[in-house]
């Protein structure tokens, strides 16, 4: 045990001591923050070329009122502040409506001549609103034509006035005075709450009324800081074991230890940075909760969970990526082994968003029992609350220790063979002799 | 009593034998010569010896334990393929390999600065490996190798590389350990080195054993036939006696190889020309070891018996 702590706290104290942790540390938060910070700052970079579109209005009743609408949008609909003249700040494109009769074409087709209007750049687009738009029953439509389908707002806001234009004038068919329609299209709020909780002594506790920012954004966040760690630390591993063996260090090493030891000195210095840093970022996270004044809506057990599931994942992954870097003698060999493993990492991240969507479902459910996956969604599922079943806390905690345990095995089977090897790299199926030899 | 005992040790590489049915004592404070071509089974067996693999079958005692990590602090080891961390600092790196041994961190601290200063790389504790001159590492890592003291150090191909200083250095702080009561082991293709350091050599061949014992023993036990020889006669003169088996011309005389009765031979010799020397000798180690594994010795299929000098 000794040993294994001589080689943990070498790699530890060599790692934390260089320029490029201190570097890291800053530089994680300076990444993330600077990738919200460009999207911040790029919200207002939007083409603001004013997009003009031809309306063929077969029913001859809705242009002025788009018209209409078009110019009160262009009037005060696209400024991001409230100052008025020069002060105002644009943040949306215009739109430019213009009448197309159906008369103009001669009786020919009226959607060829507005085509090549489009294609010569003097409009964005064109609509043709069918004549039977007003009877629900006729099955008329808005046809919308343009070569940028990617851009929506023209044709979205388009479909917004269109209906608001043909719901007021069907109102209107109805006689209702316009008091009578704001009572009738009046919203009521949706406030969202938890759930209320019950003492032992019988004294309810009022439900809490929903942060949906805070249960969104725990979760999004341990995952996201999960997935960063794992894939800056333990691949750093599998370069360094890499590195001993191409420098032949590893044989004088092993001629002190055992290659199990070896492996399991530098796999508790990794976990040890991974933990170190994990501290800095959810101290920073404490502090900033505390600032914020909503540190009462996160439970200290979560801090806990964190480090347990980071803690976990750092050894499961850390061991294969270990384990790879012993068994082959040139990076460009163990990048192919890299790839299974770094799309077991990435699957929490891609299933991410149906379980936080639906936290209870059974997809999420299964996909959380899934032990390489289980540090980072059972991590969320237990942040949104009320969180998962007990059992499944207990039986995701417990596979995960097991896959874990298997995980150092198996590497420790690998890294024994492979620490000496030399030449091609093994195959899988040679790996799986490797682990299955005595 | 032997400080390594090897006992019917086999070690294969899937239809490669490495090493076939090795037995081998190593005498405590001896200092014993690993010798042999490249790819004969020397790395193996001294990677057996450190149990950094494992035999296929046969047992090996190494101080007598034969668990890997009660023997694994009392033994020091220089590899064949050099390499030190570029980025640590000379005397950080000797520190971790001094504590991966087992040393607390004072004494550890006190040795490497005692041979820092022997090794005139006291200025350089504090630079990063990446900077020293090949020699300096090679120094370095020697230091390493022997800064815990070990009961038994193995050297594998200690002077490869080295410039004749260096060498020197190397060598005498050797043969200081050795006096101290280290028992070294050492792999070299330089016979020279292993003759003129070694009490006892142990020579493996395709895998087998094929000389091992007393460095004096084995010399006269395939002594009596070489002939250092100085004539004017010509070449084919020499080969058309009969007793003679072989011809080293070494420029200033020759040395041959000869069955049957030196005395005859001479005769013979005086007949076809003018002998100025024919000195009977015991033949060079490097001689030896061409006999055994020359290009004449190749495909002949060698086995133990055939040379004089087994021991065991």
């Amino acid at each position: 045990m000794k040993k294994i702590l001589v080689v943990a706290s070498n790699e530890y104290l060599i790692a934390v001591t260089s320029k490029a942790f201190l570097i890291g540390v800053i530089m994680m938060p300076v990444f993330m923050g600077g990738a919200i910070g460009v999207q911040y700052l790029t919200r207002d970079q939007v083409d603001l070329t004013t997009r003009k579109i031809a309306i063929v209005d077969e029913t001859g009743r809705l242009f002025a009122s788009l018209a209409q609408a078009a110019d009160a949008r262009n009037k005060n609909g696209i400024y991001s502040n409230d100052q008025e003249g020069e002060a105002r700040q644009q943040s949306a494109a215009k739109f430019e409506l213009q009448q197309v009769q159906l008369g103009e074409d001669n009786g020919k087709r009226i959607d060829v001549p507005l085509t090549k209007r489009v294609k010569n750049g003097e409009l964005f687009a064109f609509a043709i609103i069918d004549p039977d738009v007003f009877d629900p029953n006729s099955g008329g439509v808005v046809r919308y034509h343009s070569q940028t389908p990617s851009y929506q707002a023209l044709s979205n806001w388009l479909q917004k006035a269109i209906n608001l234009e043909i719901k007021r004038a069907r109102i209107d068919e109805l006689g209702l005075s316009p008091e009578s329609v704001a009572a009738l299209s009046s919203q009521t709020a949706l406030q969202q709450f938890g759930l209320v909780e019950t003492t032992a002594g019988g004294d309810v506790i009022e439900a809490k009324e929903e942060n949906r920012i805070l249960t969104f954004a725990l979760p999004f966040g341990g995952i996201m800081l999960m997935f960063m760690m794992i894939m800056t630390i333990a691949p750093a591993m599998l370069n360094n074991v890499l590195e001993e063996k191409m420098q032949k260090i590893s044989e004088f090493l092993i001629s002190s230890i055992t290659p199990f030891q070896l492996m399991m000195g530098k796999l508790i210095g990794t976990v040890g940075i991974g933990l170190t840093l994990s501290t800095i970022y959810l101290g920073a996270a404490i502090g900033l909760a505390h600032y914020f004044d909503i540190s009462d809506s996160i439970p200290f057990s979560l801090y806990a969970w964190f480090v347990f599931y980071l803690f976990a994942a750092l050894v499961i992954f850390g061991s294969i990526f270990s384990a790879i870097g012993a068994a082959c003698s040139e990076i460009k060999d163990a990048q192919s082994l890299m790839t299974p493993v770094i799309m077991l990492v990435v699957i929490p991240v891609m299933c991410m968003g149906p379980v936080l969507d639906s936290p209870t479902s059974l997809f999420a459910k299964a996909v959380s029992l899934f032990p390489p996956a289980t540090p980072m969604l059972m991590f969320a599922r237990i942040a949104i609350p009320p969180g998962p079943a007990a059992w499944e806390i207990v039986l995701g905690t417990l596979l995960t220790i097991a896959f874990a345990i298997g995980c150092v095995w198996a590497a420790g089977k690998v890294f024994r063979i492979g620490i000496l090897s030399q030449g091609q790299a093994p195959t899988m199926a040679k790996l799986a002799q490797w682990i299955i030899s005595k | 009593m032997p400080i390594v005992q090897i006992e019917e040790v086999t070690k294969t590489y899937g239809k490669h034998t490495a090493v076939s049915n090795l037995s081998l004592s190593v005498p405590t404070g001896s200092m014993y010569g690993f010798i042999g071509p490249n790819g004969s089974g020397k790395t193996t067996t001294i990677r057996m010896i450190l149990r950094i693999i494992h035999p296929d079958s046969g047992s090996i005692e190494v101080l007598g334990n034969r668990s890997a990590a009660a023997a694994n602090d009392e033994l020091g080891y220089l590899p064949e393929e050099r390499g030190l961390y570029k980025k640590l600092t000379v005397r950080r790196m000797l520190m971790y390999y001094a504590t991966l041994k087992g040393m607390s961190t004072k004494p550890a601290a006190i040795e490497v600065s005692n041979w820092l200063e022997r090794f005139e790389l006291g200025e350089w504790s504090t630079k990063k490996i990446e900077t020293l001159s090949k020699g300096m590492s090679q120094k370095v890592q020697f230091i390493a190798s022997v800064i815990a003291k070990p009961k038994l150090l193995i050297l594998d191909e200690p002077f490869s590389g080295l410039d004749p200083v260096n060498r020197e250095t190397i060598r005498s702080s050797i043969l200081e350990l050795r006096q101290q009561g280290t028992t070294v082991i050492f792999s070299t293709h330089d016979m020279g080195v292993a003759e003129k350091m070694c009490d006892f050599v142990f020579m493996i061949f395709q895998g087998e054993k094929v000389l091992d014992g007393p460095l004096e023993s084995i010399k006269a036990q395939n002594g009596a036939d070489s002939v250092h020889l100085r004539w004017n006669g010509s070449r084919e003169d020499l080969h058309s006696i009969g007793e003679i088996q072989k011809v080293i011309d070494l420029g200033a005389y020759q040395e041959i190889q000869i069955k049957g009765d030196a005395q005859r031979v001479l005769r013979q010799l005086v007949d076809k020309g003018s002998v100025q020397l024919f000195e009977i000798a015991q033949p060079s180690l490097n001689e030896i070891f061409l006999r055994i594994a020359g290009p004449a010795a190749k495909g002949s299929a060698a086995t133990t018996s055939e040379f004089a000098g087994v021991t065991s």
